[in-house]
């Protein structure tokens, strides 16, 4: 890891178009401003990790889990919502009930 | 000729998939970064919810809803095309509680002119990761 000093004011660059600025220092926060082009996205990392821990959790989601949710859920779904998408629809499966 | 996958999916049972139907995923998902092709399934008994399946990893399946199903003030802020693109969130079910909450701060949008979807955090903090969308129904103990 490259470690810098700087003081408030200064600056770091990160290639031609990245420019973080020390802004103030206070009981222990620092306060960073970033310049980026918009295609660099710039997150605070827990926001990564917690989107990440999320996903993991979302992809193993059972079918009758979220049938089940749903059924004991009061949520009312919208008709109005376009949604046009080429997608593969499935008719109703046959559950063993 | 268009190709066409087959796939063994958990719940779909096999699918065989035209490649006209697989959304390319240039990034991946936000920690699955190594899988790129997914196909939108619409399946009745969950509807109007959608899965995100892998089909590369078919056993993945990212269950998707529109967030004004949600929030019908719901604003990403960020520029997008109504036209060529639709916009999901991503559904979680914890596992103790069957409690539902919706990825807010990160939609994915898919590119229906393209065939293409990305996972993007939206730069406001006005939405949240887990927002709970229905919590489960007490049931009485006796």
């Amino acid at each position: 890891m490259l470690v810098l000093s700087r003081k408030i004011g200064e600056v770091i660059t990160i290639g031609n178009s990245i420019q973080i600025t020390v802004l103030s220092y206070d009981r222990g926060v620092v306060r960073l401003g970033i310049e980026a082009p918009k295609t660099v996205p710039v997150h605070r990392k827990e926001i990564y990790e917690k989107i990440i821990q999320i996903n993991r959790q979302a992809a193993k989601t059972h079918l009758m889990a979220l049938k089940d949710a749903i059924a004991n859920s009061s949520i009312k779904f919208s008709h109005l919502i376009d949604e046009d998408i080429s997608g593969i629809a499935i008719k109703k499966l046959n559950n063993k009930e | 000729m268009a190709k066409k996958r087959v796939i063994k999916t958990n719940y779909f049972g096999e699918l065989e998939i035209d490649d006209e139907y697989i959304f390319k995923f240039k990034d991946g998902m936000l920690g699955f970064e190594d899988l790129h092709d997914y196909v939108l399934i619409s399946e009745e008994s969950t509807a109007p919810f959608k899965w995100l399946i892998s089909v590369d990893e078919p056993e993945i399946g990212f269950p998707l809803l529109s967030p004004w199903h949600i929030d019908v003030y719901y604003d990403p802020g960020i520029k997008y095309d109504l036209e060529k693109q639709v916009l999901f969130v991503v559904i979680t079910l914890e596992d103790e509680n069957g409690e539902m909450s919706a990825n807010m701060k990160a939609p994915v949008i898919f590119n229906i002119e393209e065939q293409t979807g990305k996972q993007i955090i939206l730069p406001s903090d006005k939405y949240s990761t887990n927002y709970v969308i229905a919590k489960k129904q007490q049931t009485i103990k006796e």
